[in-house]
């Protein structure tokens, strides 16, 4: 794929930062037209662009014709969001805690840390076809 | 994101407007601090107030450049930093790490 595909609820877009804000731009979209705050979409966005961005970087390793997915639905008062790529995922328990003192003025390794402080969930799961991460939020 | 920069009292004041999540917008904020050190100038204020959120790829950009200033003999302090942008720094403990001012103006005075 060379360009970002919204069929439904779900976008779908060739692995490249480039398409962060395409991603954005859907997923806020659709939360706003459901009329939730403004405080809680933003908490959805950014743990949105965590995912997309690790999918891409480190799930599909930024090959542009491996792609990453977003699809969001609402389940009662819970906006339900996966985020699915095409690698051979990861162990969340291996990432190192961003807080300690030694991993503080460290560059990277917060993405998901914050996206398990902003969510209700976060779960993790090996598929067949790659990796797809679930976060849920209470709106 | 948008990114434009001033000067005032000989400090740069640089204003990114948006978001800060990665790809393009955060490769600008990058270079821009990076031309900034480069050519020796070295106190650097962030004013925060037209950001609407970032993530982590932005904490990245504050932490390298804070770290580069540092080593360089010089500060970046942030200024108008919002509520959310607020939180993020709470839940990462950075809060610890950066002096952020209510406005400009204050953190410009605190070079002084």
């Amino acid at each position: 794929m060379d360009k970002p595909v919204i069929t439904g609820n779900t976008i779908a877009i060739p692995s490249d930062v480039e398409h962060l804000a395409d991603v954005d731009l859907f997923i806020e979209g659709i939360l706003r037209g459901w009329e939730v705050d403004e405080s809680r979409i933003a908490d959805i966005a950014i743990s949105v662009s965590e995912l997309v961005n690790n999918a891409i970087c480190h799930g599909n390793k930024s090959t542009r014709d491996k792609k990453v997915s977003a699809t969001i639905d609402r389940e009662g008062s819970l906006v339900v969001i996966n985020v699915t790529d095409e690698g051979t995922g990861f162990s969340p328990e291996n990432i190192e805690n961003p807080i300690a003192d030694d991993n503080l003025m460290k560059e990277v390794g917060r993405g998901i840390f914050i996206v398990q402080s902003l969510m209700d969930s976060v779960d993790f799961e090996l598929t067949s076809t790659g990796s797809k991460v679930t976060i849920k939020k209470d709106i | 994101m948008k990114l434009s920069s001033k000067e005032q009292a000989g400090v740069v004041i640089l204003e990114p407007k948006g978001k800060i999540m990665g790809g393009p917008d955060a490769s600008l904020l990058h270079d821009k601090l990076h031309e900034c050190i480069d050519s020796s100038q070295n106190q650097i204020i962030i004013d925060l107030a037209q950001v609407d959120w970032m993530n982590s790829t932005g904490l990245g950009i504050l932490i390298s450049s804070y770290t580069t200033l540092r080593n360089n003999g010089g500060h970046l302090k942030l200024a108008n930093v919002t509520d959310k942008i607020k939180s993020l720094l709470t839940i990462t403990k950075l809060v610890s790490v950066f002096e952020a001012f209510d406005s400009v103006d204050e953190a410009v005075a605190s070079f002084k």
